[in-house]
C-alpha cells in the first residue's frame, strides 16, 4: 500500500498535437487538501478530466496509481465507483428537481418496479444536509430557491452521497459571497477530518492559502512544483505561476478626473417574478470624466442589476433617469446605450459576452459591424484590418482571427468582448466582474488597459467581488446592500473592513 | 488506428463540401451503373435539377432559419396557398402576369414577416408558429380551391416552370458569373494589399478560378446539350449567388449566424436582433412565393395539394447540408447540394422503380446517416 491515495505519474494529453499537457505529476495523500493553481489554460481542467475519465484510459499517456493499484477507467461512472468525484465550476444540478432529487440522481433508491422510494431519499438527503451544517434546507423544495451557497453545499452532498473519498472543486468559490465561502472551506476542512481528501482548483490564493496543506502548480502543460502550504505564501505561488514576478498585483496609475459626467438618479429595479420585491432600490450616483468607480457588496445586492438598468437590459420592471455630459437620455435596450456612449462588458461571459461559433474576429466588431459596411455589404479587408490592430493591442492569443473564440483561453475570451465593447468609442463602460475567472497575467494586463483608457478621458464602473481588486483599482467605491446605496466612498486609505460593514449595513461613514 | 480515425475526422470537418460532393458522386455513379447509363444523360441531369429547384428555393430561405436557431414547418403550405392564390389570380380574375408574380411576391414576404413577428416580438416558439402556420395556411387554400385544382392560363406564368433560357443567354451568363468571380478575387487582393495583410501567391488564386471556369462551362455545356438552363434552375442559381453574398459579406449575414450562436450576447452588444429575426423569416416567406410560383408553374395548375410536405424536405436539405439544429451553422450552398442529394434520390429510385414508400424509407435513413456523420466528425473539435 502507497502512503498516497492518488498518485497520477507523467501524464501527457494532446489535442490534434498540441500538448496540453506535458508530463504532469499529481500527489495526494488520504485526508490531504490539495490546491492545484495554474493560469487559465495552464491545463488544470484537463488534468481533472484525465484523473475523472472524461477523456477515458488510452486517449492520453502516463499512470494513474489510485489506493495503490493503477486506474484504467473508462468512463466517468468507474471513477465515482472508485471515490473520486468532481465538482466542476458551473454547478450540474437541475434546478426544477428538488433537492433529494439531485442528489441521488443517477443512483436514486427505487422501490420494486421502478417506483422512486422518496422517503428513503428524503430521509438520506436530510441526514447529508445536516452533515453539511445546513440543516433548515428543504430537502423537498427544487434546487432553484435556493442561492449560489446553498447549491454549492449541495453538490457536495451529493459527492458525499457517492461515498467520495477524493472530492474535485473547481474554483469552488467563484460566484460564492464571504461569509459563504467562509462556510465551504470550514466544510472542506470538516471533510477532511472525516477522511475526505480534496483537490482545488482556485485563483483565489488566500482561500488556498487558508484550506490548503500542499499546494501544486503547473504552467503550459508542465509541472512547476509541489510545495507544503506551510513553506510558502501567496506570492511565491504567483511567482511560481507566472513564472515571473509579478510585484504589484494592481497597478495603480495617477490619472486627472474631471468634472461629473454620468450622473443615474432613482434607480429602481423590480424583481422579475416577484414585482413587490426590489432588487434595486432608488440608487442614484454620479461618475467623473476619466474616473474608475467601483461598485461593492455582497453577491444578490443588486450590483448587477444597477447595471443592467443603466445599459437598458433589466429584464424587468425598472426605472432610471440617466444624464450623459449635462444632457437627459433615454436608454430603454442595449443598443440604445450603445449608440449613445455606454458599453457594458457582462458578468456572465459564456452567455453574455461571447458568440462561440463566430471566430474572435468577428466577435470582435459585432457592436460596430454597420461601420465597416456599404449598403450592407461588408468591407472585408477593412474590417480585418482593424479586428488585427484590436488582436495586437489587446495582446489577444489566437491562431487566427477566424477561429472560433470558444476554443479560447477565458482570459482571451474576455480580451475580445472588452475589445468588442470598446470598439462603438464608449465614454462610460460598465465592467461586470471584468476578472472572473480570469488568470493572473490577463487580469494584469486588463487593469492596464483601464487606466490607458481613464487616461483618454472614459469614464469605468466597475463592479466586482473582490475586495482587493476594488480597493486596488478604484477611485471611489460605492457600496450596494440589499438594493439600497449603503456607501460612497473616496478610495483614500479605504479598508477591506469598511467596505465590508457597510455592505452588511453597519454604520459606515459616507464620505462625498 | 486512433490518429487515423481523428484524421478522418478532422478531414469530414474541414472539408464538409467535398463530402458532400464526393457523396452526390457516390449516388450517381450508382445509379448510372444501375441503369445502364440512363440517369447520367443530359436530359436526366436537366430534369433533376428542375425537380430540385422548388426543394432548393426552400432550403435556400430554410437554412437561413436554421442558422437562426428557429425552425419553419408553415413553409409547404405557404408555397401550396401562394400558389393558389397565383393561379386564381390568373384564371378567374386574369390579371396581367407581371400583376399576378408582384402580388405574390409581396404576400410571400408578408406572410413570412408575420410569422416573423410571432416569433421575434410576440416571442412565441417558431415550431409553434409555424405549426400553426401549417394548419392554417393549408386550410385557407383549402378554403379558396375549394378542393379543386385550377389551370393557369397565362403563357407567360407557365414558362416560368417550363422553359429553358436560349442557349446564347446561357453561355453569356455562364461568362459574366465567371468575371464577375474574377473580379472580385482581383478586388479582394488589392484590398488585403491596401490594408497591409498578407495576400495568397497569384498561382494559387489563378489555379481556383480556372477550376472554377472548367466546372461552369461543364455544367452550362452538359444543360446545353438537351435544351439549355431551365427557367427554375436558373432563379435557384441566382437565389444561391445572392444569398451565399447575404451570408458571408453582409452585415445581415453576419447577424443571423451570431443570433444563432448566442442570442444573449448579440442583443447585449447593441443589436436589434428582433428586426433581424423578422427580416429572416421575410426571406423565408420570398422563397415560398417563388417556390409556389414555380410549382403553379411547372404543373400549369394550382393544386390544393401543392407542396404537401415541402417544410420537411427543405429541412432534411438543410440538415444533410451541415447545418446545426442548434444554431449558428449552416451554409446555402450546402442547403442545395442537401437538395440535390435528395433529388437524386427521388429521381434515381423512380427511373428504378422503386416503390414509392422506399423511397420514402431510403430518404429518411439517409437524412438520418447524414446528420449522424455530421455529429462524429464534429464530435473530435469538443475539448
Amino acid at each position: 500500500m502507497s502512503e498516497y491515495l492518488l498518485d497520477m505519474r507523467g501524464i501527457v494529453k494532446d489535442f490534434n498535437g498540441v500538448k496540453a499537457l506535458d508530463g504532469i505529476d499529481l500527489k495526494v495523500r488520504p485526508g490531504e487538501i490539495v490546491g492545484l493553481c495554474g493560469e487559465n489554460g495552464a491545463g488544470k481542467s484537463t488534468l481533472m478530466k484525465v484523473l475523472s475519465a472524461v477523456y477515458p484510459y488510452g486517449t492520453w499517456q502516463g499512470q494513474i496509481f489510485w489506493e495503490g493499484r493503477e486506474l484504467k477507467a473508462k468512463s466517468i461512472r468507474e471513477t465515482e465507483e472508485a471515490g473520486i468525484v468532481i465538482i466542476h465550476q458551473e454547478l450540474m444540478l437541475v434546478p426544477q428537481l428538488s433537492v433529494a432529487e439531485n442528489i441521488f440522481m443517477g443512483n436514486e433508491i427505487t422501490l420494486p418496479g421502478g417506483l422512486m422510494n422518496f422517503e428513503a431519499m428524503y430521509q438520506r438527503s436530510e441526514e447529508l444536509m445536516a452533515e453539511l451544517k445546513m440543516p433548515d434546507v428543504n430537502v423537498a423544495l427544487p434546487v432553484y430557491h435556493y442561492g449560489g451557497g446553498h447549491q454549492q453545499l449541495i453538490e457536495i452532498a451529493k459527492a458525499l452521497n457517492k461515498n467520495a473519498k477524493l472530492l474535485i472543486l473547481d474554483e469552488p468559490t467563484s460566484s460564492l459571497t464571504r461569509s459563504e465561502t467562509e462556510i465551504l472551506l470550514d466544510i472542506i476542512r470538516d471533510l477532511k477530518r472525516k477522511g475526505v481528501a480534496c483537490v482545488m482548483i482556485s485563483h483565489k490564493l488566500d482561500e488556498v492559502a487558508a484550506v490548503c496543506d500542499t499546494v501544486s502548480v503547473i504552467r503550459d502543460g508542465t509541472h512547476v512544483g509541489t510545495r507544503a502550504m506551510r513553506e510558502i505564501d501567496t506570492n511565491e505561488i504567483i511567482t511560481m505561476m507566472v513564472g515571473r514576478e509579478i510585484k504589484n498585483l494592481f497597478p495603480r496609475e495617477e490619472h486627472p478626473i474631471g468634472e461629473v459626467f454620468f450622473e443615474a438618479r432613482n434607480v429602481t429595479c423590480l424583481d422579475v417574478n416577484n414585482p413587490a420585491r426590489k432588487r434595486v432600490d432608488d440608487i442614484s450616483f454620479t461618475l467623473r470624466k476619466g474616473e474608475i468607480l467601483g461598485v461593492a457588496g455582497l453577491v444578490g445586492a443588486g450590483r448587477t442589476e444597477l447595471a443592467m438598468a443603466i445599459f437598458g437590459c433589466y429584464p424587468g420592471q425598472y426605472e432610471a433617469e440617466l444624464w450623459l455630459d449635462g444632457k437627459p437620455i433615454k436608454v430603454d435596450s442595449p443598443r440604445a446605450a450603445v449608440t449613445q456612449g455606454i458599453s457594458m462588458v457582462p458578468e456572465d461571459r459564456k452567455r453574455h459576452g461571447i458568440v462561440p461559433l463566430l471566430g474572435v474576429g468577428a466577435n470582435i466588431t459585432l457592436a460596430v459591424l454597420d461601420d465597416y459596411a456599404k449598403f450592407g455589404s461588408i468591407d472585408a479587408e477593412a474590417e480585418l484590418a482593424q479586428i488585427q490592430k484590436s488582436i495586437a493591442r489587446m495582446r489577444i492569443k489566437t491562431a487566427s482571427p477566424d477561429l472560433p473564440i470558444k476554443g479560447l483561453s477565458g482570459g482571451n475570451q474576455q480580451k475580445g468582448v472588452l475589445s468588442k465593447m470598446l470598439l462603438p468609442s464608449p465614454k462610460v463602460l460598465i465592467l461586470d466582474e471584468p476578472t472572473r475567472g480570469v488568470d493572473v497575467g490577463a487580469k494584469y494586463e486588463i487593469y492596464k488597459l483601464m487606466f490607458e483608457l481613464v487616461r483618454q478621458g472614459l469614464s469605468i464602473i466597475m463592479i466586482s467581488s473582490e475586495l482587493p481588486e476594488v480597493l486596488g483599482i478604484s477611485d471611489r467605491v460605492l457600496v450596494i446592500g440589499e438594493g439600497r446605496l449603503r456607501g460612497d466612498f473616496i478610495n483614500d486609505g479605504l479598508t477591506q473592513e469598511q467596505v465590508l460593514a457597510a455592505a452588511l449595513g453597519q454604520d459606515g461613514d459616507t464620505i462625498h | 488506428m486512433r490518429t487515423s480515425t481523428k484524421r478522418f475526422q478532422q478531414f469530414f470537418s474541414r472539408y464538409k463540401i467535398l463530402t458532400l460532393l464526393f457523396a452526390i458522386v457516390v449516388i450517381w455513379v450508382f445509379f448510372g451503373q444501375i441503369t445502364d447509363g440512363a440517369f447520367l444523360t443530359p436530359r436526366n441531369f436537366s430534369n433533376l435539377l428542375r425537380q430540385m429547384a422548388i426543394t432548393g428555393m426552400l432550403a435556400s430561405g430554410m437554412v437561413f432559419i436554421i442558422i437562426a436557431g428557429e425552425i419553419d414547418l408553415s413553409v409547404g403550405a405557404q408555397l401550396g396557398l401562394l400558389g393558389g392564390i397565383c393561379a386564381i389570380m390568373d384564371y378567374h380574375y386574369h390579371l396581367p402576369v407581371a400583376v399576378t408574380i408582384g402580388t405574390v411576391v409581396v404576400l410571400g414576404v408578408a406572410m413570412g414577416m408575420f410569422n416573423g413577428y410571432w416569433v421575434a416580438y410576440l416571442r412565441v416558439p417558431s415550431f409553434i408558429v409555424s405549426l400553426a402556420g401549417f394548419l392554417a395556411f393549408r386550410g385557407a387554400l383549402l378554403g379558396i380551391t375549394q378542393g379543386v385544382t385550377i389551370p393557369l392560363e397565362s403563357e407567360g406564368l407557365v414558362m416560368i416552370g417550363q422553359a429553358y433560357l436560349p442557349i446564347m443567354l446561357g453561355n453569356l451568363l455562364g461568362l459574366a458569373v465567371f468575371a464577375l468571380l474574377a473580379v472580385l478575387t482581383f478586388r479582394s487582393r488589392a484590398g488585403r494589399a491596401k490594408h497591409g495583410l498578407s495576400v495568397a501567391p497569384l498561382w494559387q488564386d489563378l489555379a481556383k478560378l480556372t477550376l472554377i471556369g472548367a466546372m461552369i462551362a461543364g455544367f452550362i455545356a452538359t444543360l446545353n446539350q438537351y435544351e439549355g438552363i431551365p427557367v427554375p434552375v436558373f432563379v435557384t442559381l441566382i437565389i444561391l449567388g445572392v444569398f451565399s453574398f447575404m451570408a458571408n459579406m453582409t452585415v445581415f449575414g453576419r447577424r443571423i449566424y451570431s443570433i444563432g450562436s448566442n442570442l444573449e450576447a448579440t442583443r447585449l452588444s447593441g443589436v436589434n436582433v428582433r428586426v433581424v429575426k423578422m427580416i429572416v423569416f421575410g426571406l423565408m416567406g420570398l422563397m415560398c412565393a417563388l417556390a409556389g410560383l414555380t410549382t403553379t408553374a411547372r404543373l400549369a395548375a394550382g393544386s390544393p395539394s401543392a407542396g404537401n410536405l415541402g417544410e420537411l424536405d427543405a429541412i432534411a436539405s438543410c440538415f444533410i447540408g451541415g447545418a446545426s439544429s442548434r444554431g449558428g451553422v449552416g451554409t446555402v450552398y450546402g442547403a442545395l447540394i442537401g437538395a440535390l442529394i435528395m433529388a437524386s434520390l427521388d429521381n434515381g429510385m423512380s427511373m428504378l422503380g422503386v416503390a414509392s414508400f422506399w423511397q420514402m424509407i431510403v430518404k429518411g435513413l439517409i437524412l438520418l446517416l447524414a446528420v449522424w456523420v455530421d455529429v462524429m466528425s464534429g464530435a473530435g473539435n469538443e475539448r
